[in-house]
């Protein structure tokens, strides 16, 4: 099945929770079987499944969110080194972190994303600066560590 | 860190979490094969719709009337993914091309059903412009060809409700519905078309 690594990958940043992307994504590729007449030939499928995921997701949200609530099996990065990043980008509003992952992790250009979210190519510009100064500031040093650190190198000279 | 340098950081680190997609393909899978199969009371349904419409008839159905349920149970009931051309300026080329005159589609979009989506199919080893209507929540499936020179034609409809069929002095026309009146339609077809 073409893009469902992807699918999922976006739908577990989503919805923060394994078997609630797992729902997520198998409903959205029941949909888009159902809705097969509506794609039209040459368009970019990729993004057509994408728009399917969040129509799905958002969907959901206006009828039971309850679906994609969190359980206590949440999603942790198996590297270490990526918890820190994982966490940051987890922190980001929902708004944020859809644009950051659809426009940094997966490679639409911005003019995809606002396809994709039925949003305007501004707001997806802003809304992705915006997810980025946030990405820094969580994924930066915190000052008195640093200041530290500093303090430590000066003594042991 | 410049954008270029946190984005491939955020990239690798989603990237490297590993994906396993092995469940939701096995449940989608198996969700479509149960979607497909029919149920046996549909079997038994179809088969006695399109034996009352045998009965009904004064004469045996057009054996293209049966392809055409067929059809529509394939490609409506069933759903089978199939291409269609859902916009207008699309199915009137498509339409003008196998000789169906753009004004009967036309014509039939003035009887209350809409159309939805439109494709070519083979009956009986014929094309005929399949086109599919909703009225009420209901979908009917219209089969739409142009009348050969040779055809003698009937505007009388004739068939049952869940099939129905006719000719004018431009096109044969097949009417299918699983849900809804398909002969209603098709009488409002053979007034306009």
């Amino acid at each position: 099945m073409p893009h469902l690594a992807a699918l999922l990958r976006v739908a577990r940043r989503l919805t923060l929770d394994f078997s609630s992307a797992e729902d997520l994504v198998q409903e959205t590729m029941l949909l888009a079987w159902r809705g097969f007449h509506g794609f039209q030939t040459g368009t970019n499928a990729r993004a057509w499944l994408f728009r399917i995921l969040f129509n799905a997701f958002h969907g959901a949200g206006r009828k039971a969110r309850r679906d994609f609530l969190p359980s206590q099996e949440s999603v942790r990065p198996m590297l270490q080194e990526a918890v820190e990043i994982a966490e940051a980008l987890d922190a980001l509003s929902l708004e944020q972190r859809t644009v950051l992952l659809l426009a940094v992790v997966e490679g639409f250009t911005c003019q995809e994303v606002s396809g994709i979210l039925d949003l305007p190519v501004g707001t997806v510009m802003s809304r992705l600066s915006r997810a980025r100064q946030e990405l820094r500031k969580s994924l930066a040093p915190p000052i008195k560590e640093v200041k530290a650190d500093v303090k430590a190198k000066e003594a042991y000279r | 860190m410049t954008d270029d340098e946190l984005d491939q950081r955020v990239r690798e680190s989603i990237l490297a979490e590993p994906i396993d997609t092995s469940r939701v393909a096995a449940t989608v899978r198996g969700q479509i094969r149960q979607r497909r199969r029919i149920p046996r009371w549909r079997f038994v349904a179809i088969a006695a719709s399109i034996a009352l419409g045998f009965f009904l008839w004064p004469r045996s159905a057009p054996a293209l009337c049966v392809a055409a349920a067929q059809d529509h149970e394939r490609e409506i009931v069933r759903s089978d993914p199939r291409r269609w051309l859902t916009d207008q300026p699309s199915i009137d080329s498509l339409a003008q091309k196998q000789g169906v005159p753009a004004s009967a589609i036309t014509a039939l979009g003035t009887t209350g059903y809409h159309l939805e989506r439109a494709r070519l199919c083979f009956l009986k080893k014929q094309i005929f412009l399949h086109l599919v209507y909703t009225k009420d929540g209901s979908q009917y499936s219209v089969y739409l060809r142009p009348l050969t020179e040779e055809a003698s034609f009937s505007r009388s409809v004739r068939g049952s409700e869940s099939l129905a069929y006719f000719q004018t002095r431009r096109v044969t026309a097949v009417f299918v519905s699983q849900t809804a009146d398909a002969r209603a339609f098709a009488r409002a077809g053979a007034r306009v078309l």
